[in-house]
């Protein structure tokens, strides 16, 4: 039985909503008057669970489920409406492609300034930065703007720099689902690599049920906000098919 | 004040990585023309030779102050106004234009308008250095006046990033309050001090009206220390409004912060 120590991730009676209004103008008045009618989404409904170190978890769920919901409160993106998250330790988050980035500057530029944004030194990321570039792959564009980039690119990109920093928590949303195969053979080797050697938990999700069932021991399978089946990988999958 | 300790905590987090931050946000700014940096000295250089020239060569007013060519007036007031002119727009928009921060990534929030108006402020002391310059050429050399620069940079930077993060926090909630602070820009700049004397106005109310709009005692303050040479404690009137004002915006700062601080992120 793992300790409290162990503990990495613990949500508390968590519950997200947003508020939606009819426009942006409505939302506008709703900051300063009571009475501005909205509807409420439960992103997140009530959700209680704690994650260990070195555990592998894979978030299942239909679009709009609440998945992304609760990578971004654990990333601290977003705040939850009511209850408590606890992290501890160092997050690596590829929540979307480009998360971070500047399109203005280059890709080494990004390096730097996404590292520097995590808290690295500037010798730190001079270290890590040709592992960066010779894992992303792009070539000479790594000394062009990024806006020039292709979302394949910057994906290679993003998810290079987030397996570079040897993270605490590593959270990969639907990234290893972009780029052509030989990149995607050399994410997954690389999670592997990173789940293998290190003390690292790793947060997971996708749509891929087999990339799901090849990296994670445990599955939560998710819908409309509320968790359904929390347990065992292969059980959580089976469960998550018989529903759709 | 758990607002007030919450900003400086966040701040303390970033601690240089701020100064990082401006500076990469200058460089955006000037990096993609070609002309690049020539432009942060253009814009400036065309704005004064055009009200140089409406009023002194076009409806021949602008008459010599206290000694001074009416240009040398002008520029003295001028100054301040570029970086005020660019932390009214960029501070009302400096959350949304960095929303890749926020949306993706956890960062503190309340540290955007803080770069962002460091980013101008370095501007502004080019072009200080480039107005000073130009006083020595015309053989007014620095005084003891210039002591007083410090001062008023030092209230027209609290003042305008206070702004910004109020500004810039409700923009990110609603354009319209974006394009509410486009439109009026031209009316504040027309109801300040920055193209004539607030001192000279007959109607008293009118006169003390304009002191609460801060850019007056910031474009005063420039001219009391490179045309009137007069020491800010010699107006308390005009110093009075200014923390007046000041105050009212550090109340809607504090209060958009904790309202909106954690919507910001949803919204965006």
């Amino acid at each position: 039985m793992a300790t409290e120590k162990d503990v990495v991730i613990r949500f508390d009676h968590v519950t997200k909503q947003y508020k939606l209004y009819k426009n942006d103008k409505a939302r506008f008045r709703g900051l300063f008057f009571k009475n501005i009618p909205y509807k409420v989404n439960k992103a997140s409904n009530d959700l209680c669970f704690t994650i260990r170190k070195g555990d592998a978890v894979s978030f299942i769920g239909r679009n709009g489920a609440g998945k992304s919901t609760i990578l971004k409160m654990i990333t601290g993106v977003t705040y939850p409406t009511s209850g408590t998250v606890e992290v501890n330790g160092k997050i690596s988050a590829l929540l979307e492609l480009s998360a971070g980035f500047d399109s203005n500057f280059t890709g080494r530029e990004n390096i730097h300034l996404k590292c520097e944004l995590m808290g690295f030194t500037k010798e730190e990321i001079e270290q890590m930065e040709p592992g960066i570039i010779e894992f992303a792959d792009i070539g000479d564009y790594i000394d062009q703007p990024l806006r020039s980039y292709s979302s394949g690119m910057k994906a290679r990109l993003g998810f290079a720099i987030c397996v570079s920093v040897k993270p605490d928590i590593l959270i990969i949303d639907e990234a290893l689902s972009v780029g052509d195969r030989r990149f995607r053979k050399k994410c997954t080797q690389r999670v592997r690599e990173i789940m293998a050697s290190e003390d690292v938990t790793l947060l997971f999700v996708t749509h891929s049920l087999d990339a799901a069932m090849d990296f994670c021991k445990r599955g939560i399978v998710l819908e409309k906000g509320t968790i359904l089946f929390d347990g065992d990988i292969d059980e959580a999958i089976a469960f998550y098919d018989a529903r759709n | 004040m758990e607002s007030i300790r919450m900003i400086i905590d966040e701040h303390k987090l970033l601690g240089n990585q701020i100064f990082k931050l401006a500076k990469s946000d200058l460089i955006k700014t000037y990096r993609a023309s070609a002309l690049g940096w020539a432009w942060a000295l253009v814009k400036p250089a065309v704005r004064i030779f055009v009200f140089w020239f409406a009023f002194s060569v076009g409806m021949r007013a602008g008459k010599p102050v206290e000694g001074y060519p009416y240009i040398l007036w002008l520029m003295a007031g001028f100054l301040p106004w570029f970086y005020m002119q660019d932390m009214l727009n960029g501070g009302a928009g400096c959350i949304r234009k960095n929303k890749h921060l926020v949306t993706k990534m956890k960062f503190p929030v309340s540290v955007i308008p803080t770069f962002v108006s460091f980013s101008h402020l370095y501007i502004h002391w080019v072009l200080l250095a480039i107005n000073i310059l130009i006083f020595v050429l015309a053989g007014h050399l620095p005084d003891i006046y210039y002591l007083q620069i410090p001062f008023y940079m030092l209230l027209m930077f609290l003042f305008f990033t206070i702004w910004a993060l109020f500004a810039g926090l409700l923009s990110a909630i609603s354009k319209d309050f974006q394009n509410l602070v486009k439109s009026i820009t031209t009316a504040i700049f027309w109801m300040s001090g920055v193209m004539y004397n607030v001192d000279k106005i007959h109607n008293r109310a009118a006169r003390i009206l304009l002191k609460f709009n801060p850019i007056t005692v910031i474009s005063s303050g420039y001219r009391k220390v490179f045309i009137y040479k007069e020491w800010f404690w010699e107006d308390p009137v005009e110093l009075g409004c200014f923390f007046v004002t000041f105050t009212v915006f550090v109340l809607l700062a504090l209060w958009a912060y904790r309202r909106l601080r954690k919507e910001v992120p949803d919204v965006l």
